[in-house]
């Protein structure tokens, strides 16, 4: 375990603005003594309790020889030995922040440790391991900074009426708007882990929104998706927390009508 | 009991409250500041309950007593707004905080396997029953 977590030492500095996360790293870890070829790519689980999904998904993935890193969400599981057991990076938040905030952690990690492509993928076994790397095949050949993973048939009609209800709102022309199986370049990584992206929720709308603002292209791309193996949604799990969702959305795309950026907010106070 | 008397003793409540908190460090900052201006509002208007009246026909105000409780109304969703943000700015610092945690402890525990320092507490973040989970495992 302890060679896997040596062998992936980064050695990509981040270029562009450089933030406090990038800064250190360059500080830090270029100079290190041991520098290994280039582990460009980190895979992202966000994980709340999710310690028997993961022992059947991170094998799946680890054979590929593509880093992890499971964030856990507080979990009060086994998450994190599991992880650990399997070979991935493990990231423990002592609060609990939701998915978003969550895969956030993970954007940051990438950023400070210099992994300059993220692919998000859900705990639940929802996602194909096996098709991390269309994303990446597609994000190559469109050159989008963003490539979703989607998966239409998955929608039930509630959803689609949903989602179509969304796009009208914002003009995003986005299929599958909650896909949590998704691939981030650096430019996006560097926006999604900034403070602006901090008060975001969820992994959908809000960061769609805050990619179109920044300029940043966003592309979809079919991919195979399973049944939930445990338990449901967490979004989607009754009728209260989907009217809240849906009204919480609706509110975050309605302040964000109209591509006219207000003047960005520095955010000067917020920890890096 | 007049109502000069009643005006008086409420304004005084109020303020005496307000500076005993303020006092005792329950309120810090730019809060003391709000919460004092309020006491002296209180106690200006209990010792001159005619304010009201004056400040009302001075205003246009038919039915002064009304001017009160509107000017009160506002400040009140004023305030209301405030410690919204307030909580908004805080949430954004709680999760940087929470997820720079992740990160650092992540780093030190690198550190440690590699056997350049040992630190003399076990810095872990792991909420405390899932420390008793992996002690149990």
């Amino acid at each position: 375990m302890l060679d896997l977590a040596r062998r992936a030492t980064p050695v990509h500095p981040h270029r562009g603005r450089r933030t406090a996360d990038v800064q250190y790293y360059t500080q830090h870890m270029s100079r290190s003594s041991h520098v290994h070829p280039p582990a460009p790519l980190l895979v992202v689980i966000p994980a709340h309790n999710e310690a028997e999904s993961l022992a059947e998904l991170l094998p799946q993935i680890q054979s590929r020889g593509t880093t992890v890193l499971v964030v856990s969400d507080a979990s009060r599981d086994a998450t994190a030995e599991v992880a650990r057991a399997h070979g991935a990076r493990v990231l423990q938040l002592p609060v609990q922040l939701g998915a978003w905030g969550a895969t956030q952690a993970g954007l940051r990690f990438a950023l400070r440790h210099g992994f300059r492509h993220v692919v998000t993928l859900d705990a639940d076994g929802q996602h194909e391991p096996a098709c991390i790397g269309d994303l990446l095949a597609a994000q190559r050949e469109s050159g989008a900074e963003v490539v979703i993973g989607t998966f239409p048939e998955r929608l039930s009609r509630a959803r689609l009426l949903a989602w179509r209800w969304f796009r009208a709102l914002t003009g995003l022309r986005v299929e599958d708007l909650t896909s949590g199986f998704r691939c981030y370049g650096p430019r996006a990584i560097e926006v999604l882990a900034s403070a602006e992206a901090t008060l975001l929720d969820y992994q959908d709308v809000g960061v769609l929104l805050l990619l179109r603002k920044h300029g940043l292209a966003v592309r979809e791309t079919p991919v195979q998706m399973y049944p939930r193996r445990n338990g449901r949604s967490k979004v989607f799990a009754s009728w209260l927390l989907v009217a809240h969702y849906m009204l919480q959305t609706t509110v975050l795309c309605l302040s964000r009508v109209g591509r006219l950026s207000l003047p960005r907010r520095r955010y000067a106070d917020a920890p890096t | 009991m007049s109502l000069a008397f009643t005006a008086a003793a409420l304004g005084l409540l109020i303020a005496g409250g307000i500076l005993y908190l303020v006092r005792r460090d329950h309120l810090h900052g730019s809060h003391a500041v709000w919460w004092l201006l309020v006491a002296a509002a209180a106690l200006l208007f209990g010792f001159f309950p005619s304010l009201v009246d004056t400040l009302g026909v001075a205003l246009g105000v038919k039915y002064p007593p009304m001017l009160l409780v509107i000017i009160g109304l506002i400040a009140l969703l004023l305030k209301l707004v405030q410690l919204d943000i307030d909580l908004s700015r805080r949430e954004r610092r709680l999760r940087r905080l929470t997820q720079k945690v992740a990160l650092l402890e992540y780093e030190l525990h690198q550190r440690t396997a590699q056997g350049e320092t040992k630190p003399a507490v076990e810095a872990t973040a792991v909420p405390l029953t899932g420390r008793k989970r992996r002690q149990a495992g």
